[in-house]
């Protein structure tokens, strides 16, 4: 009689040679697994909390501005190479992998240095309030005191410049919008809205859609330009000044606004008649916006000393970064490998930041990284979780800033429920509701001429501007 | 037709000598044909069945499902039997049938220090036994290496494991004592006095113990702390088990109750008188994610409940000899040590619900003539049942009870030292906190039900039909209106009526009410508004109601009886 027994043949289950990975074997039946779940939600737990324990984000911090830093660009094309300019004067080119100066001009202008941009070969240009733009090759950079290869004179003050993509062109804002070519020393000619005679903060190039150009000015507009046609295409008046723009690198009709009013809007410019989010978190002013060169991310460096990284299309809860010796960022950028974001503080210096805070640098094995992945889709799945969720949330965030967001919540609340009784206390008069037009939000658009409305309060109380000296006078 | 069915008692002498039928065509048919009449089995035949001419014609057709039905059941149990080719075989057919591999799994280790508890580790590699006397030991059974042998010359009662063979802990005449592989002693759990059963959660990472106190006690071996001691109230206690899939802990006690205990309670989850008399043995059917719940009891039944409804057993019967040990295999077979047998009983027919207290049919019975019989022990992943008598321990082959595939994630009888460290680390890391122990396993990362509490009521003073808030929690009035006592009466406001008798409106009766001159008799009826009608509010809202009448009168009287003109100045009047 032949009865059959479980026996298990260890040639099986043990390895073959001595060095072998030993053999596993696999049961999917759900009994052989109890409590799955609540081990899962164990681990996920545990990825949370380590997730929080290392994020570490700060990585260096280059010095050599004397002054507050103005402005950054990177190059395109190079992980490495970033331009930063300074209220001193001065221009320094950074390489970050190896933390060194391609290029120190510490006396570049007279004033602040109020917009630097690459072209496509590689050359520096900066422009300063001297009312000079100064382009500067990278290759006499040894030099103690490096002098410009040429210098294009304005007739005002310059706010901001930008290369284009493809052209050996450049716009600068001053009190309007003017191309010049890199080889003519005056412009070659001047964008202006018909009836804006006020100051132009910032202009920016398509990315994709080469000849379309936007500006930011002080009368809180947001402008369209051809510079096909040489004219003002739309305009967008906000309620209060934007101080950046960012077109997105992926999406070409997206652009990127960061606002007086603590907020970031994006715009589809399809449909300029309401923003397509608008990103709230930050509680001052928004100084600087940069997209990630993914188009799924973007940073911006606020006034209230933090430095802020958004998801696309998500319009709260940020990614904070801040440190004690951090002071107000007014420019913040991502670089083009998209795992690092660069923050120009008041302080003078330019602090390097990892973009995902946890993230490992090093080289990462196979292993590492079926871990990380596993980890992070753990934390995905348990992030409903009462106690996973809190952990993967929570934030430290300095007292100041805290209190300040407690309270403008409070005021944003108190403001709601005024708002709404006073919407039914005027329920009935069509006249007197659009008096308080003041109040509300408005854009305008050109051709529409219709107008969108949104409570937005102005927070502009909240952090003593004292010493806030970018705020230009003629809009005050 | 009985003899191919073994009986429990295999002790006594058989009346025939037990004919093993053999038909090699019927066995080659059988699984993918029909059988042919002529090879057909006697009794499926109804129609020879005698008994059929017995019952009155009424009663026929149910009758011959119930009889189809029996009928076929007890087939198919043979059938099993048959096919496995064991129905009251021995183990000395058995160890020959299987092959050679196999006979390690049967052996007779003879043990001098009383009577012998066993149990194995999670994987069943490794095996400690207890004597009574103090004799201990654990060791690799597979290999037969020895890990620790100890004399602690002490009455030791129970034995446990931990996460894995590397400590064990041993209930011993005072106190719980842990010991190393090496069987070097580490700790002495002094909070544990006079445990008699131990019990390791190890995905809690929980050691419990119940001694002669009856206090349930939860130490945690990765911190070290003792979490939590229950009184259980119920004495001295020896049977204990564990659910797998939930870490609720099953408690036997003298009065015949088997309680279930989670740390979070200070009181049993679950308490059901059981047995008449003192509960000698629990054990947890893991082979369905702990649905079924076997206990034994000296009144020597043996009891099967189910977990979800405990409403009476789901199938009793008598066990001969004496109080059982009872334990069920990975597959959900159920071993039952009484007397001088063990005898295994298999899955569907366990659990099915039956009247009466027949005893289920028989998979195996092995005579081991040493009482007492005090513990068995299944080997996980192995057809390998493991008795613990007084003369020492005897292993004995069950075939098919042993989980065959095991997970190497989850207890593999054959890792190494590297992968039994990297476990022991990431079992401690993946360690759920021991509040999260209910008896519902799927409570955790399920959606939240609706809170069943509302005080949101109807009209009616019922609660809504959605929402059942239960009586006790419902606010005092709409408790007061569903007994019918809550003080429905409108309140008559004698503000609220004109001289002339009809009501007044919103702006009359702002105009006419007199401020500040609330009378102490109306703000007390205004208190005891929505409230019992009690006999003083009852008297007082008589005596407004008789003022107020008297009011009405003189000012009649005053006014002469004779209706006055209605005048202009009538809207500045008041009162």
């Amino acid at each position: 009689m032949k009865i059959r027994v479980l026996q298990h043949d260890p040639a099986v289950h043990l390895p073959q040679r001595p060095g072998d990975p030993t053999p596993t074997s696999r049961n999917l039946d759900p009994l052989m697994h109890p409590f799955a779940r609540a081990r899962e939600r164990t681990r996920a737990l545990n990825a949370a909390k380590m997730d929080r324990m290392f994020a570490k984000p700060f990585i260096a911090s280059l010095e050599g501005h004397v002054d507050a830093v103005e402005v950054m660009a990177k190059q395109p094309g190079s992980l490495t190479t970033v331009a930063s300019g300074s209220w001193d004067g001065g221009v320094i080119v950074h390489h970050l992998a190896r933390r060194s100066q391609l290029l120190h001009a510490p006396q570049a202008h007279k004033g602040k240095v109020s917009g630097v941009c690459f072209s496509r070969e590689g050359r520096l240009f900066s422009c300063g309030v001297d009312r000079n733009i100064k382009l500067w090759s990278l290759e006499s950079s040894h030099t103690e005191n490096p002098q410009p290869l040429t210098v294009f004179t304005g007739k005002s003050a310059f706010n901001s410049i930008d290369h284009h993509n493809s052209d050996p062109l450049f716009a600068t804002a001053s009190n309007l919008v003017q191309i010049w070519d890199e080889t003519k020393s005056l412009p070659i000619s001047n964008l202006t809205f018909p009836t804006s005679t006020e100051t132009i903060t910032s202009v920016r190039f398509n990315l994709s859609e080469t000849s379309v150009l936007a500006s930011i000015g002080s009368d809180r507009t947001f402008t369209l330009y051809d510079i096909r046609t040489g004219k003002a295409e739309r305009r967008v008046v906000m309620q209060m000044s934007s101080n950046a723009l960012a077109w997105s690198p992926t999406f070409p009709t997206t652009v990127l606004l960061a606002s007086e009013d603590h907020n970031l809007y994006t715009f589809d410019i399809r449909h300029l008649t309401a923003p397509s989010q608008i990103y709230k978190g930050h509680v001052a002013a928004v100084m600087s916006c940069d997209w990630a060169p993914t188009g799924l991310e973007f940073v911006s460096g606020g006034w209230d000393r933090t430095v802020r990284i958004w998801t696309e299309g998500r319009g709260h809860s940020p990614e904070v970064y801040h440190t004690k010796r951090m002071q107000r960022v007014s420019s913040a950028l991502f670089t083009s490998d998209a795992r690092f974001v660069l923050s120009g503080s008041d302080d003078g210096n330019v602090r390097v930041w990892k973009a995902k805070a946890a993230e490992r640098l090093g080289v990462v094995t196979a292993r590492e990284r079926a871990a990380i992945e596993y980890r992070d889709s753990l934390k995905d799945r348990w992030k409903m979780d009462a106690e996973v969720g809190r952990v993967a949330r929570s934030r430290h965030i300095p007292k100041p800033v805290y209190q300040a967001a407690k309270l403008k919540r409070t005021m944003l609340e108190a403001q709601r429920v005024k708002g709404g009784a006073e919407e039914k206390a005027h329920a009935g008069g069509g006249k007197a509701s659009q008096r308080r037009s003041g109040r509300s939000w408005s854009l305008q658009s050109r051709r529409t001429h219709s107008s969108v409305k949104m409570v937005v309060p102005p927070f502009g109380n909240l952090f003593a501007q004292g010493n806030r000296r970018y705020v230009s006078e003629d809009w005050k | 037709m009985d003899a191919l069915i073994a009986k429990a008692d295999a002790l006594g002498p058989r009346q025939k000598k037990r004919k093993i039928f053999h038909d090699s065509t019927e066995n080659s048919v059988k699984k993918r044909t029909a059988v042919p009449k002529s090879l057909q089995d006697k009794d499926l035949a109804l129609n020879n069945s005698s008994e059929m001419q017995l019952k009155p014609p009424a009663q026929r057709p149910c009758w011959k499902m119930q009889t189809c039905y029996s009928l076929r059941t007890r087939a198919s149990c043979r059938r099993r039997e048959t096919l496995s080719g064991h129905g009251g075989v021995s183990q000395s057919e058995i160890v020959e049938g299987a092959g050679q591999d196999a006979t390690r799994g049967r052996r007779e280790w003879k043990l001098d220090g009383g009577p012998c508890r066993s149990r194995y580790t999670r994987n069943g590699r490794h095996l400690a036994i207890v004597g009574s006397m103090g004799h201990a030991a654990t060791f690799d059974w597979l290999t037969g290496t020895l890990h620790a042998e100890l004399q602690l010359q002490e009455t030791c009662r129970d034995i446990t494991f931990l996460h894995d063979h590397s400590h064990f802990a041993v209930a011993q005449k005072k106190y719980v004592f842990i010991y190393d592989r090496d069987g070097v002693e580490l700790h002495c759990l002094k909070a544990h006095i006079e445990p008699t059963r131990l019990e390791f959660l190890p995905y809690h990472w929980l050691l419990a113990s119940i001694g002669n106190a009856g206090y349930l006690k939860y130490q945690d071996t990765s911190t070290g702390q003792l979490l939590v001691e229950h009184r259980t109230k119920f004495g001295a206690c020896s049977a204990m088990t564990q659910n797998l899939h939930n870490a609720v802990i099953h408690l036997g006690h003298q009065n015949g109750c088997v309680t279930l205990w989670t740390p979070n309670l200070p009181h049993p989850a679950v308490q059901l008188l059981a047995h008449l008399g003192p509960v000698a043995s629990v054990s947890v059917d893991p082979s369905t994610g702990g649905r079924y719940m076997a206990t034994a009891g000296r009144d020597s039944t043996v009891k099967v409940w189910d977990c979800r409804n405990w409403k009476g057993a789901v199938r009793e019967w008598s066990a001969r000899g004496g109080p059982a040990e009872l334990e069920w295999s990975q597959r959900g077979a159920l071993a039952v040590a009484s007397g001088g047998t063990v005898n295994v009983y298999t899955s569907p027919t366990i659990q099915q619900p039956m009247h009466g207290s027949t005893q289920p049919p028989l998979y195996l019975t092995h005579p081991i003539p040493r009482r007492p019989l005090n513990s068995v022990r299944f080997a996980p992943f192995q057809d390998v049942l493991t008795v613990g008598h007084a003369e020492g321990l005897s292993s004995v082959l069950v075939p098919g009870v042993g989980e065959p595939n095991f997970d190497s994630a989850e207890a593999d009888p054959f890792e190494n030292r590297k992968a039994r460290r990297e476990k022991e680390v990431k079992a401690l890391l993946d360690k759920i906190q021991p509040d999260m122990i209910t008896l519902d396993p799927e409570l955790i990362g399920s959606l939240a039900s609706e809170p069943k509490l509302s005080t949101t009521t109807t009209f009616d003073g019922k609660p809504p039909r959605g929402a059942e808030t239960p009586f006790a929690r419902l606010p005092r009035l709409e408790r007061l209106r569903v007994q019918g006592r809550a003080d429905e009466s409108e309140v008559v406001d004698p503000d609220d009526t004109a001289p002339d008798g009809r009501k007044l409106t919103k702006e009359e009766k702002e105009r006419k009410k007199m401020r500040g001159k609330g009378k102490s008799l109306k703000r007390f009826l205004r208190k005891q508004r929505k409230n019992v009608i009690d006999p003083t509010a009852v008297a007082i809202r008589a005596k407004l109601e008789k003022q107020r009448e008297e009011r009405k009168a003189k000012a009649k009287e005053q006014a002469g009886g004779e209706p006055r003109k209605p005048s202009a100045l009538d809207r500045f009047a008041r009162g």
